[in-house]
């Protein structure tokens, strides 16, 4: 089910000189933010290599991957595993394309912002390869931020790939089936579950103005309306916050949370983690024996 | 026999400023299906909330099931594991009453919390899933679900504790037809099964449908009727009083017609 602001969010009225109103740029984005999460559950939920296997198995992925691209020193296998993360979203019905462009634009930005600095003469001296003074970039210091940035793409990729093959629900099941308290999954559930209702919340707000209005309104005026229902939100969020915990109560609880987790892992899933590490491993020797430091 | 509730001059302030009821004396026996109507902000609501040890008297008494119900008391475990074993209430919004992961996780939370072993956990909730048709939403997460599935599991979760009272609070609200049917039918088989049920709203058909006493709060949250819905629907002059159903005036041609009209949703 898409939220109806996710269908008319390009078909509302222009402000002067065509610019969206805040009001409703924030209301877009709400409403985008609410379709992505219900589209992954049904990419979850659809079939693919990733979807396949065992939550609490695909978990135990990350970290197996992480520790491997954080040890790998050579820039040509790191690249490897990010065009693997790239192989295995083609393998689970990810568009490629979409993945790269979330992951590059997301973590890929990030960790080049970070490690700009070291690419310069100023923190890493070496051969120029272009001379801006002091800021010039040297090969060895493009090389750093190379590896560097290689190594977030990749980790993040497999994180990311993880999560949009994995249904909410089960990733919080995987967590709770690998000893993290039931209080914290139960916390993070119901974090979620608050998110989306305030969401739809904020979307009829803005549906039900949208409805009353003859025209965008001032900046002005728009930032006011979104302030003030950003407050709104807020108390409705605190009320609602006391509710729940009354219907808690109501059902007996007395401060933990028990759940019954019910997963069970296959042969496929043993196979796929028994792979995952047989790789981790050729991938670490490849690494020091064919790209020695 | 014990009375489920006896309320003695039972009253609930929000605050010094924010009266909801006042000096409310009430007896629910054991296996009656009670109503409780009133306008919008009459106190139907709190009366609930007090029957299920979730607000308190600030005057009066109340006891359920001959023992006092206080915070108190609810402090003890033992009490308190049996009152909640033995009340289950579905709230008005669905949506508050449904927090956990998965449909299935709601359904179990309940038992869980009793203490009962896994197995007995999980026959329970395959049992009322059943009986409310609601196998095929078991993996789902509860904010995924249309209003009326959000009903049905908000009900299905206070059932897996097998409570032998029921409180309701506004329960056709956001139903469709058929929903409503079905839960009237629900009612209908708890009514069998011997078990008690108050139901606070203000749908003067589905009260009179599925209870078989009315009581009616003013809007000066007191009691003002205490009667079989017979009765109490007889009652037009007070209906009007209390704000449960207006005048309506409409007409056919040149006759203009003037009569009660009453509502079966909320007031915007």
């Amino acid at each position: 089910m898409i939220p109806a602001l996710a269908h008319i969010a390009d078909a509302s009225p222009r402000g002067r000189g065509g610019v969206r109103s805040l009001a409703r740029r924030t209301a877009d984005a709400i409403g985008h933010a609410v379709a992505e999460v219900l589209e992954n559950d049904e990419l979850a939920g659809g079939p693919g290599l990733m979807q396949a296997l065992d939550p609490r198995v695909k978990l135990a992925s990350i970290l197996v991957f992480a520790v491997t691209a954080s040890f790998v020193h050579s820039l040509p296998v790191l690249v490897v595993l990010v065009l693997a993360t790239m192989g295995l979203a083609a393998a689970s019905g990810v568009s490629v394309v979409s993945f790269s462009v979330k992951v590059w634009s997301s973590a890929g930005l990030f960790a080049l912002l970070a490690c700009a600095p070291s690419a310069t003469a100023w923190i890493t001296p070496g051969p120029v390869l272009i001379p801006l003074g002091p800021l010039s970039i040297t090969a060895p210091g493009l090389l750093i931020a190379a590896r560097l940035v290689a190594r977030v793409i990749a980790g993040a990729g497999f994180g990311l790939l993880v999560i949009w093959t994995t249904r909410w629900t089960d990733l919080l099941r995987a967590l709770s089936a690998l000893g993290v308290p039931d209080l914290v999954v139960a916390t993070l559930a119901m974090t979620q579950k608050q998110i989306m209702s305030l969401l739809r919340t904020v979307e009829n707000m803005h549906l039900a103005r949208e409805s009353r209005m003859l025209s965008t309104g001032s900046a002005r005026e728009n930032r006011g309306w979104v302030v003030d229902r950003m407050a709104f939100v807020a108390r409705r969020s605190m009320k609602t916050a006391d509710d729940v915990y009354d219907a808690m109560l109501a059902r007996g609880f007395s401060g933990s949370m028990p759940s019954l987790v019910d997963l069970r892992a296959t042969a496929r899933d043993w196979a796929w983690m028994a792979a995952g590490v047989a790789t981790s491993v050729l991938v670490l020797g490849i690494d020091r024996t064919v790209f020695p430091t | 026999m014990t009375a489920e509730f006896v309320l003695s001059g039972a009253g609930h302030s929000y605050g010094p400023a924010i009266r909801a009821l006042d000096g409310i004396d009430l007896t629910v026996e054991a296996g009656e299906h009670v109503a409780v109507v009133g306008a919008n902000g009459s106190g139907k609501s709190t009366l609930l909330k007090m029957l299920d040890g979730l607000a308190f008297c600030t005057s009066g008494t109340i006891t359920a099931a001959g023992r006092p119900l206080t915070e108190e008391a609810l402090e003890d475990p033992a009490f308190r594991r049996e009152f909640r074993s033995r009340v289950g209430f579905v709230f008005q919004d669905a949506d508050v009453q449904l927090f956990c992961n998965t449909v299935f996780d709601e359904l179990a939370f309940g038992p869980l919390q009793l203490g009962l072993d896994h197995e007995d956990v999980r026959s329970r909730v395959a049992e009322v899933a059943a009986s409310l048709r609601i196998e095929r939403l078991l993996d789902r997460a509860p904010y995924t679900l249309s209003g009326g599935e959000k009903k049905r599991v908000a009900i299905a979760s206070v059932l897996t504790m097998r409570p032998q009272v029921l409180l309701m609070d506004e329960p056709t609200n956001a139903l469709d037809p058929r929903s409503q049917v079905w839960l009237l039918d629900v009612l209908d088989e708890w009514k069998r099964a011997g078990r008690t049920v108050v139901i606070a709203t203000h749908d003067l058909s589905a009260a009179a449908e599925s209870c078989d006493r009315m009581i009616v709060l003013s809007e000066e949250h007191r009691v003002v009727a205490d009667g079989t819905p017979e009765e109490v629907l007889a009652q037009r002059d007070l209906l009007l009083g209390v704000n449960l159903i207006h005048q309506h005036s409409h007409r056919h041609g040149a006759d203009r017609h003037v009569h009660p009209h009453a509502h079966e949703h909320e007031h915007a």
